[in-house]
């Protein structure tokens, strides 16, 4: 009785084994999909997608999953210690650095076409190619532009979107002297992105991040982008306290009507659209300076080393998701610039796009360094310091620069 | 006494076995605590890459950059007036809040469920809600105070470390009254009742019965709320981090919130371990002095 009862479990064991097997056998042709959510449409857009791309292949198999940005990188953080990393990921291209130093992303040259890459934007292409190497297809893109409102301007007397700074200044002042609760520019002071705020001035301004293996945030041209920015705030030319509003505190007073200009990117064309529907609004480029300039940034879809289905996982890269007919379902629904030649086609008689792919000849992008969050964080501080009255905008500004340099040293 | 139940037993293993009975839990225990504990302390002298791989020994340099950070004493400084701030602010206010729910009136039960009901809200939605009140352009707060024409032009409540760390303190005060009262209230209803008459018949005036009756009787109690509170509020990560991120310029930011940082946001998991490392063994310090100091008191008493 007993050994039966043993000799059972054995062969329960020996079942459970073969199927287990099996089913080894038939994940060799799955590839999981990781995501970040960008809309309620990802999720099905990318299973749409899968579909697609498993009724031309039938036996393979694409899992989709959608994950929130704000846990994407821990989550895979998490899986690469594990052992259990996905075949693709969608990623912020500037993670991408520590993915490649730490061995994690597989080159792509050696499973693409030259007329394949030959089809991407190529500023789009250039944050993901590290060293030479192709490492990441950009999936979504923007660039920033100037939001403004037609109907305050032009209760101010202002009929023309100011094209530079000293137009910006002006027209503000007119906006302040209106009276009321209308601000001339609004100003973000905290959290995600307050940093890049302050970009588009310092790189109108001719300035740079980081130039020559060196910190350019105490550069002249840094202090003068950022005493700007203080000048506005103490003639009352923003609104008032702006380290106390984040990027969707500006934007929602800019959907209510109360901001005569704001520098953002595309996908407030779409807020205001279900928020604020009759708002009478224009975009133009980001003001001048010295120079034109604006914020490039993409995110990127790579290969994981560790995928034993690497040919697998870049045919469904270049045979579904790359295609220009999935590039338009995806921008449309999603609101990003287009990243291919062919796509972007599609949108060449969309004005308001327009002012945003017509600002991407100017685009910078974050620099691919290592410890990059560590300095966004010291900039982000010497411009609150600024903007609360803590510190001047040279001295917080050096005290950034110092930091970024040791940073930049390790 | 077991002896008495069980008289076959011999008096060693009477003494051995209830500790036997428990070795499993304590086993069980020490793995849950001690393995994470052990680990924590392997990462932090070891070089770690932002994905969990421990490579070499590095002769403590994660402690060395760490003391050494520009932003570590401020923190600390920081850390301690937060966690000082909360606690005493909870208690004072604690105390008569329990003192007048032990009376009987009418509507007690009301009103003692009525405190306690903030406990069921959890830290992270009890933060969201101040942070939209405390918005400076369609914030509740300043709303009210247009009401009342005190109010010219809108404050930005938390974009100024002057004003939204002392509000982060009050809401943090706010959010342990609760538990704080509730501990009171139970050693309130455990007092006895009969060196109270006593004390009356006595002459002795109400402030005299609370001074020298009810206060050293609550000491156990009192006890308890502090360093259960220290520890709870030291570590509380969800108030400040919802409510500021620590901004602006970190001038609201307290060493739970820049670990989070560090570890997550800087993928520096060799300085956040070392950092866990050191507030550990900031409470266990802390905790043990207390805990020496109120027994000492106790056995002179």
């Amino acid at each position: 009785m007993h050994k039966t009862g043993t000799r059972r479990v054995l062969s329960l064991l020996a079942g459970a084994a073969a199927l287990v097997g099996m089913s080894t056998a038939s994940d060799a042709a799955t590839i999981r999909v990781v995501l970040g959510y960008y809309s309620a449409a990802t999720q099905g857009l990318f299973e749409e997608m899968a579909k697609d791309y498993m009724s031309k292949h039938p036996g393979d198999e694409v899992k989709i999953e959608v994950i929130q940005w704000d846990n994407l990188q821990q989550r895979l953080t998490t899986d690469i210690a594990g052992g259990t990393a996905p075949d693709i990921s969608m990623i912020g291209t500037r993670w991408l650095l520590d993915y490649v130093k730490n061995d994690i992303a597989e080159p792509m040259d050696s499973y693409i076409t030259p007329e394949f890459k030959a089809g991407f934007i190529d500023a789009f292409l250039a944050p993901s190619t590290l060293d030479g190497k192709l490492y990441g297809l950009p999936i979504a893109a923007s660039a920033r532009a100037m939001y403004y409102n037609k109907d305050l301007l032009a209760k101010a007397g202002v009929n023309e979107p100011p094209a530079n700074w000293d137009g910006v200044v002006d027209t503000a002042k007119k906006i302040k002297a209106l009276g009321g609760d209308s601000y001339g520019f609004a100003l973000q002071g905290k959290e995600i992105e307050t940093d890049a705020y302050w970009y588009y001035s310092l790189w109108t301004h001719g300035g740079e991040i980081i130039k020559d293996g060196k910190s350019g945030v105490a550069s002249p041209e840094a202090v003068a982008a950022l005493t700007l920015y203080k000048s506005m705030i103490d003639d009352g030319l923003t609104e008032p306290d702006p380290t106390g509003l984040n990027r969707q505190d500006i934007e929602r007073l800019f959907k209510q009507g109360r901001v005569g200009m704001i520098l953002t990117g595309p996908w407030l064309r779409g807020q205001i659209k279900d928020e604020a529907p009759t708002l009478n609004y224009g975009i133009a480029p980001i003001p001048e300076g010295t120079t034109k300039a604006t914020y490039g940034v993409t995110d990127t879809l790579m290969v994981f080393k560790s995928s034993p289905n690497k040919e697998l996982a870049m045919k469904f890269l270049t045979e579904t998701v790359f295609t220009p007919e999935w590039r338009i379902k995806f921008s449309k629904a999603e609101g990003f610039l287009p990243v291919m030649k062919e796509e972007a086609k599609a949108f060449a008689d969309d004005p308001q796009l327009k002012a945003f792919t017509d600002m991407l000849a100017y685009a910078h992008f974050a620099p691919a360094v290592a410890n990059w969050e560590q300095m966004v964080d010291a900039i982000i501080a010497a411009l609150q310091k600024t903007y609360t009255g803590q510190s001047q905008p040279e001295p917080a500004l050096k005290e950034a620069a110092a930091t970024i340099d040791g940073l930049l040293q390790q | 006494m077991s002896g008495a139940a069980n008289p076959s037993a011999n008096g060693m293993g009477s003494k051995t076995a209830p500790y036997m009975l428990i070795l499993p839990a304590i086993l069980f225990a020490f793995w849950i605590i001690g393995y994470p504990i052990y680990d924590l302390a392997n990462m932090s002298v070891h070089s770690v890459n932002r994905f969990g791989v421990t490579t070499t020994f590095n002769d403590f340099n994660n402690y060395s950059r760490l003391f050494s950070h520009q932003l570590f004493v401020g923190m600390l400084v920081r850390t301690l007036i937060w966690t000082f701030g909360v606690v005493v602010g909870t208690i004072v206010l604690s105390v008569p809040v329990a003192l007048i729910l032990n009376e009987k009136f009418f509507g007690r039960q009301i009103a003692r469920i009525i405190i306690m009901l903030p406990w069921a809200v959890s830290l992270t939605m009890m933060a969201i809600v101040w942070r939209w009140s405390l918005n400076g352009q369609s914030g509740m707060v300043n709303a009210t105070l247009y009401q009342f024409g005190m109010l010219q032009s809108p404050i930005e409540w938390l974009a100024t470390a002057g004003t939204a760390f002392p509000i982060e303190i009050a809401v943090g005060i706010l959010v342990s009254i609760p538990f704080t009262v509730t501990v009171f209230l139970g050693g309130l209803s455990s007092l006895p009742s009969d060196i109270f008459e006593a004390a009356r018949i006595d002459g002795a005036s109400a402030w005299q019965r609370f001074r020298y009756l009810t206060m050293p009787l609550l000491k156990p109690f009192l006890n308890i709320v502090l360093v259960l509170n220290f520890i709870y509020v030291f570590n509380s990560f969800p108030l400040i981090w919802v409510m500021t991120q620590g901004d602006p310029a970190n001038s609201t930011d307290i060493l739970v919130t820049w670990l989070y940082k560090l570890a997550f946001r800087y993928g520096e998991l060799g300085m956040a371990s070392a950092l866990s490392v050191v507030m550990f063994l900031i409470l266990l310090a802390l905790t043990i002095t207390y805990a020496m100091l109120a027994m000492r008191n106790e056995r002179r008493n």
